[in-house]
């Protein structure tokens, strides 16, 4: 090795199946130094760490998890371009990092064979010996290294044992030529793929061979459309040819893969390792006894499930309300060295409340991130989709739906997040589109403020402690979870059909869950969501503010208000030079009038702002649902976020926005006395109240989940059809649930 | 041959067939459930939980695959 090639950084890239625990292995070798982002156009994760091995820099790129490489959607094509130097955004790999799970080679080697078809110089970290040693998993280990002829590494990742030898063989690797193992395949297939190189080479297209087989392979036919710039026609007829003479000759594509490698991997494996004939009861297995049983396992999950959800809201509410406290020292901070107009208000109403609303949501969302990477870490998750896919299946969906659906009931977009964990496109997309029906934290406000102001306190069927309140907000939940329901069946039968894939999930030995890695694991995912939604929520907001500020014009006011605040302020400048006994009482009494001045002209403002007229325009739509013009403003307000509504209530019924709060009576008492336009007729009856509450259980006033939503399914086109059916749900249910109450009360 | 579920807790076989679309037996023989391979039925129902080469695989069954074994005595 000469000095020259030193100075370049070596790009090695980490690759194994699911559960072999290759995070743990990635954060063993690169620590801190690491880079997440996304390949554009799919949603799998760029993860990059920086590691130095004997004064030499490397780059280690990290694959998902995954059993095979055989591609068969975009997401699964990055790995193959990855390995394969195709991509212009990784650099060409110098070697290959293969971590199996020491306990079951027989699967993890079929991975193992494809990696060696690459050619590059290949090092195999024989991962969880612990594991194998309990289940009586003998390996000898010098054996398979003149087996495989490639460097082969026992580590323990999670205690950070054979790290460094590890180190030490990737380094010796890089600069070594490959292993050039003989093909697993049999003569005849081995045959047809030199004839497709060439066919390949003499319409000049220099295809690998790795994605030469692959296309022989490939029967369900999704990469011949992708690879269609390396190819042409010829070549498609060529294929076909020679999948009819493989078919002749025994070995059909595309089970002779399974067949070749599975047989290759019992060859390298015989005499090298072995199993007890009779399975050992693992601890696991005791645990699992329990955990999985129909009954004890479903009262476990559910003690599980309250104890998480309790844990989020009761962990999370201090720090909630310690950002709430940041949020009102900023605007202090802000009105200090503003002066009074649009660039105030712009920080103030616009960036402070605003963004600082969503945040307030941050605790609990980085709580659930953490809650749910305890139970991936420590195999608990396995068991929670096991449970629940009896329940889930009967729905159409999968138990791996089930975690993904449940966390949408703190916040959607920890959910929509976790729906990755789904690996069917179709499920996992269905997921993502009925999770923001679940009833989050965010409507939680809305129903109190309805409920407290308009629901009468009474008993229901005559039990003292099932009363109409928390019917009705037991109801709030329950629409929601009935709509998901009837929307995916809905789903499944028009836009997403299909069969129900066969639902096949590993159930991983239990471990305890490592600390590192579940921080690693909140803060990667929390501040990703920090990254991905925090500027959209940012611009939604500036603008909804724009709509609700301008033009502010004086013009606005009535003379009578604006008479009225002058003649305040002269009177408490003079009281405030004042020495006389009663200036002191006299003040507070003129400072507490020109505040409810000050939230009249707030209120007019607002009524003759481009929101206000935006409110009077769609006025003739939302009164079919028992709603003035008011609420129709409060409802465009509240795009970015469901519960900036009751802050624009307030404002809107001219309330000082001191008291805009859900539980204040003051609001409540506002609202029962509002009154329609021109008329003495209330605005707010119990339909109302119910036609407003159904309204935001049903719609999709999110901008920081639509923003997720967009990231997590690459496409404009899913948010904005979740945008279109809640809407839609929540105006029909809306609309109906005040018509029936209205003729109900009448009747 | 009988279907996979129909052995019961603790019973043991071996795979002799997968029958279903050609990607789903792809997925399922990338996974190790294969023709060929030992299986152990630890839980039955359905989902039911298996042992296959030493590691705990929950299955449910659907009509786009049917996986047959030999029951081993």
């Amino acid at each position: 090795m000469s000095h020259s090639t030193s100075s370049k950084t070596i790009t090695v890239v980490l690759i194994g199946n699911p559960n072999t625990g290759k995070s743990t292995l990635f954060n063993a070798l690169s620590g801190a130094r690491q880079q997440v982002g996304n390949y554009p156009g799919v949603t799998v994760e760029k993860k990059q760490g920086r590691l130095r091995i004997d004064q030499q820099d490397f780059t280690l790129v990290d694959l998902p998890g995954s059993y095979s490489l055989a591609p068969r959607s975009p997401d699964e094509m990055i790995s193959v371009d990855v390995l394969l130097g195709r991509r212009d955004d990784v650099a060409p790999i110098d070697a290959i990092l293969c971590i199996v799970d020491s306990s079951n080679l027989e699967r993890n080697l079929y991975l193992v064979s494809q990696v060696l078809e690459f050619e590059r110089p290949t090092v195999l970290a024989l991962n969880m010996q612990d594991v194998a040693r309990e289940k009586g998993v003998l390996i000898d280990v010098e054996a398979l290294r003149n087996r495989l002829q490639i460097p082969v590494v026992e580590i323990q990742a999670n205690r950070g044992r054979g790290i460094e030898e590890l180190k030490q063989e990737l380094a010796q690797a890089a600069h070594q030529e490959p292993a050039r193992p003989e093909s697993p395949f049999p003569e005849a297939f081995q045959e047809e793929v030199a004839f497709l190189e060439r066919i390949a080479k003499e319409h000049s297209r220099d295809l690998p061979r790795y994605l030469v087989e692959r296309l022989l392979l490939d029967t369900g036919g999704y990469l011949e459309p992708i690879l269609d710039r390396d190819i042409d026609q010829g070549i498609h007829e060529a294929i076909q040819e020679a999948r009819t003479r493989l078919q002749k000759a025994g070995c059909p594509a595309p089970g002779v893969e399974a067949m070749a490698r599975y047989g290759w991997v019992s060859k390298m494996l015989d005499g090298v390792a072995s199993r007890p004939s009779i399975h050992r009861t693992t601890w696991s297995d005791r645990i699992d006894k329990v955990l999985t049983h129909w009954a004890w396992g479903t009262l476990a999950f559910v003690l599980v499930m309250l104890a998480m959800f309790q844990s989020v809201f009761y962990i999370a509410e201090p720090a909630s309300l310690g950002i709430e406290k940041l949020n009102s020292w900023l605007v202090m901070a802000a009105e200090a060295v503003t002066a009074e107009g649009a660039l105030r208000s712009l920080l103030v109403n616009g960036v402070i409340e605003g963004v600082g609303g969503v945040l307030v949501f941050l605790p609990q969302i980085f709580m659930l991130f953490f809650f749910i990477a305890i139970l991936e870490d420590c195999g608990y998750m396995a068991r929670a989709a096991y449970l629940m896919d009896r329940v889930m299946s009967r729905v159409g969906l999968s138990g791996k739906s089930f975690i993904p659906l449940l966390s949408s009931f703190a916040c959607a977009i920890p959910g929509v997040m976790a729906a990755r964990v789904i690996e069917n496109p179709r499920d996992r997309l269905v997921t993502i589109l009925v999770a923001p029906l679940m009833s989050c934290s965010a409507r939680l406000p809305v129903y109190t403020l309805m409920i407290a102001a308009f629901i009468p306190d009474i008993p229901l069927f005559g039990l003292r402690f099932f009363r109409l309140p928390g019917a009705t907000m037991f109801g709030m939940y329950f629409l929601g979870i009935a709509t998901a329901v009837v929307v995916v069946f809905i789903l499944k039968k028009t836009i997403l059909p299909g069969q129900a894939p066969p639902f096949v999930m590993e159930l991983p030995t239990y471990k305890l869950p490592s600390a590192k890695m579940v921080l690693h694991r909140m803060l990667d995912r929390g501040f990703a969501f920090v990254r991905r939604a925090g500027t959209l929520i940012f611009a939604v907001t500036v603008v909804v503010w724009a709509i609700a500020y301008f033009p502010h014009h004086e013009s606005q006011i009535s003379p009578g208000l604006l008479a009225k605040r002058s003649e305040l302020q002269h009177r408490i400048e003079s009281l405030e030079n004042s020495d006389a006994p009663s200036a002191e009482t006299l003040l507070a009494l003129a400072a507490k009038e020109k505040s409810a001045v000050e939230a009249k002209i707030a209120g007019e403002y607002l009524k003759t702002s481009y929101l206000g007229a935006a409110g009077h325009f769609i006025e003739p739509v939302v009164k079919p649902l028992g709603w003035d013009w008011r609420i129709g403003c409060a409802t465009i307000a509240s795009f970015p976020a469901r519960e900036v509504v009751i802050a624009t209530l307030g404002v809107i019924y001219n309330l000082g926005e001191d008291e805009t709060d859900a539980e204040s009576t003051s609001l409540q008492q506002t609202l029962r006395d509002a009154k329609w336009d021109g008329s003495d007729c209330p605005v707010f009856t119990i339909p109302t109240a119910l036609s407003v509450m159904v309204f935001f259980a049903l719609c999709a006033q999110c901008a920081a989940t639509l923003a997720t939503i967009r990231r997590e399914t690459n496409s404009y086109r899913w948010p904005v059809f979740t945008f279109v059916y809640m809407t839609t749900l929540a105006y029909l249910g809306s609309l109906a649930t005040f018509q029936i109450g209205t003729w109900w009360l009448a009747g | 041959m009988i279907p996979l579920q129909l052995l019961t807790a603790g019973a043991s076989g071996r795979v002799t067939q997968l029958m279903g679309g050609v990607e789903e037996v792809r997925r399922m023989e990338e996974l190790g459930l294969r023709a060929g391979a030992a299986v152990e039925m630890v839980q039955g129902g359905n989902p039911c939980i298996i042992r296959l080469a030493g590691n705990k695989v929950c299955f449910r069954r659907t009509d786009a695959l049917h996986v047959l074994v030999e029951e081993s005595q």
